[in-house]
């Protein structure tokens, strides 16, 4: 069970970020969560939306340099030590995260190299993770 | 032996690719395919008569060739060509509008300007002979890219004071295409109009055919099933990766040609299927020289410089000697499609576009060069030189392909220094190299803009 994060290369100048998103709103996508990152000329802009089939559409359309990445989003309990349980079994496990962010306060997304391996990993753990529906449906509903 | 069908999508290249040239049309065969020495014999008497005409009617000529003690009747060979004062577009300059005209306006039927890149305009004019001649140079080359008089040929330059697209829209009708005149701009509206009008023939420049073929397979337009068979293009060099590109992309063949305004327009050579990087000069109307552009001093055949052209027949204004500014090298050896009109490598440095970096001398073209090998990278690029801590700074900017992309900036960096690497090795400066989205290097209707130039003038 993973979701489907849709990065995107955006050059890191005024309105590039805002075109991207704008062609997202065109297509009716609603953007659940998000990160942005940035080498100075140039950054990768990742999304979590409820339609992606939807969002890379329109991103094709528009000939946007952009790719689908499986990644893992799983929702941790509110209380402190949480995160660092979760990120403590991955290390245990010596798994490098290739980044993470966070989406609406506990959910969060990571992506590693290997997103079976470690989705196998955290199943057997007191964590849950979310689906491409639940992110559909919306999170924040649940 | 196979028969093609030249009309007929990608015949022309299925031709040129098995070597069966004699199924290509040529426009006028006695004058494209005459022996060397006919075209000699006929050059120099032409030149005889067009140095005559111009120290006699222009009154600039008659005072440079006086200042220098040469007279008309001192040109007993081509060689003699030399003894001739050299022009530049300083002297079409300094006489602007009409000074180096040697007719009455009465003669003149049109009026063109040069797209002043640099500086002011220059104004040139065509009698009804000028005309005609431009038009023959036009039709001849378009038929090299195997464009016939059943062609419908639809324009994608502006018309106005720029040479090329009356220039282009004349030549092909005399040829008997059906010309579309539309003009530059609204993309979308060009690619309804190839659709309705059943167009097969476009006239743009480069990075506007590729404008062309992107908002096409944006929209879903199908090019395999396109009438469209041709693109003629001008106005700006065509880089070999892009031209290569558009062919398959839009599965047309693409020609380019070269000419400038002070000498006539487009139409001074032409690329023929048999060697896609040169070009035929039409030497019945154009005395060519290549010279050192530092000293002026003329070089052999197959030197690399810059090229030099006397028009033969101009009578409007009789230019001798224009220093083009073009670099190139040209060669007299025969061609597979019979031609023996002398070949002329495609201009993709022009003396005034080389940068010099931190004391290395450095084309655009080189940058080209590299970009077309790497597949990553689009072959569009855009320079920026700066001066920072006092030094000359290079930064190339080129567009990441869709399918490179990858959510990693790892991956993304190694692009980077992989494109940096083989521009650094190639230049012999250290350049920055900056990664843009797809389409985010400006595809103009108009000459591409390549270099931005901001540094600080000592």
């Amino acid at each position: 069970m993973t979701v489907s994060q849709i990065s995107v290369f955006t050059e890191s100048k005024p309105g590039h970020l805002v075109s991207v998103l704008q062609k997202l709103e065109g297509a009716g996508v609603n953007v659940r969560g998000y990160s942005v990152s940035d080498t100075g000329d140039y950054g990768i802009a990742r999304f979590i939306v409820d339609k992606p089939d939807s969002a890379t559409a329109a991103l094709e359309a528009a000939g946007a340099a952009f790719t689908v990445t499986p990644v893992l989003c799983l929702k941790l309990l509110d209380k402190p030590g949480e995160l660092a349980r979760v990120m403590g079994v991955l290390a245990a496990c010596d798994i490098n995260i290739s980044y993470s962010y966070s989406m609406i306060s506990t959910y969060i997304i990571i992506n590693v190299p290997d997103v079976d391996q470690v989705k196998g990993i955290l199943e057997k753990q007191p964590v849950e993770i979310i689906s491409q529906s639940d992110i559909t449906a919306g999170v924040a509903a649940r | 032996m196979t028969t093609y069908d030249i009309s007929k999508k990608g015949d022309a290249l299925r031709a040129a690719s098995a070597g069966d040239f004699d199924q290509l049309p040529i426009y006028m065969p006695e004058m494209e395919c005459m022996d060397r020495a006919g075209i000699r014999a006929l050059q120099l008497e032409k030149l005889q008569a067009q140095v005559r005409y111009a120290y006699d009617h222009v009154a600039y000529y008659r005072d440079e060739m006086d200042a220098l003690g040469v007279s008309p009747d001192d040109i007993t060979s081509l060689e003699d060509v030399q003894l001739l004062p050299f022009t530049d577009k300083a002297a079409l300059r300094e006489t602007f509008p009409f000074g180096m005209f040697a007719v009455d306006m009465d003669e003149v039927i049109e009026l063109h300007a040069s797209s002043g890149t640099t500086g002011k305009p220059i104004v040139v004019g065509y009698t009804r002979d000028d005309m005609d001649v431009w038009s023959d140079c036009i039709a001849r080359l378009v038929q090299m890219a195997g464009v016939l008089p059943s062609d419908r040929a639809q324009m994608a330059f502006g018309y106005g004071m720029f040479t090329g697209g009356f220039g282009l829209h004349y030549g092909l009708q005399k040829l008997g295409c059906a010309m579309i005149p539309a003009g530059s701009g609204n993309t979308e509206r060009h690619i309804q109009m190839i659709e309705d009008y059943g167009t097969t023939v476009l006239i743009a420049t480069p990075s506007y055919a590729m404008r062309i073929c992107e908002v096409g397979e944006q929209l879903g337009y199908d090019w395999k099933r396109s009438p469209l068979r041709v693109g003629l293009f001008g106005g700006e060099p065509c880089p070999p990766a892009l031209k290569r590109e558009l062919e398959e992309r839009m599965h047309i063949v693409c020609t380019d040609n070269y000419g400038l305004t002070e000498v006539m327009g487009p139409g001074v050579s032409g690329e023929c299927l048999a060697h896609r990087d040169q070009q035929h000069i039409a030497e019945d109307h154009f005395l060519w020289e290549i010279v050192d552009p530092d000293t002026g001093e003329v070089l052999p055949e197959g030197s690399f410089g810059e090229l030099v052209l006397t028009p033969l027949d101009k009578q409007a204004i009789p230019v001798l000697r224009y220093r083009t500014h073009d670099l190139t090298r040209i060669t007299t050896s025969a061609c597979a499609c019979g031609r023996t009109l002398a070949r002329m490598d495609k201009v993709r440095a022009r003396c005034d576009d080389m940068l010099i970096i931190r004391g290395t001398n450095v084309f655009p073209s080189q940058i080209e060069d590299v970009l077309k090998d790497i597949e990553e990278v689009t072959p569009h690029y855009h320079i920026l030189v700066e001066t920072i801590n006092g030094m000359d700074a290079l930064t190339v900017q080129t567009e990441i392909r869709p399918e490179a992309f990858s959510d990693s900036f790892e991956a993304m960096n190694a692009i980077k220094a992989k494109v940096k690497a083989k521009l650094d090795g190639t230049l012999l400066v250290g350049v920055q190299v900056q990664l843009v989205e797809p389409g985010g290097i400006e595809r103009t209707a108009g000459k591409a803009k390549h270099v931005t130039d901001v540094r600080d003038k000592a």
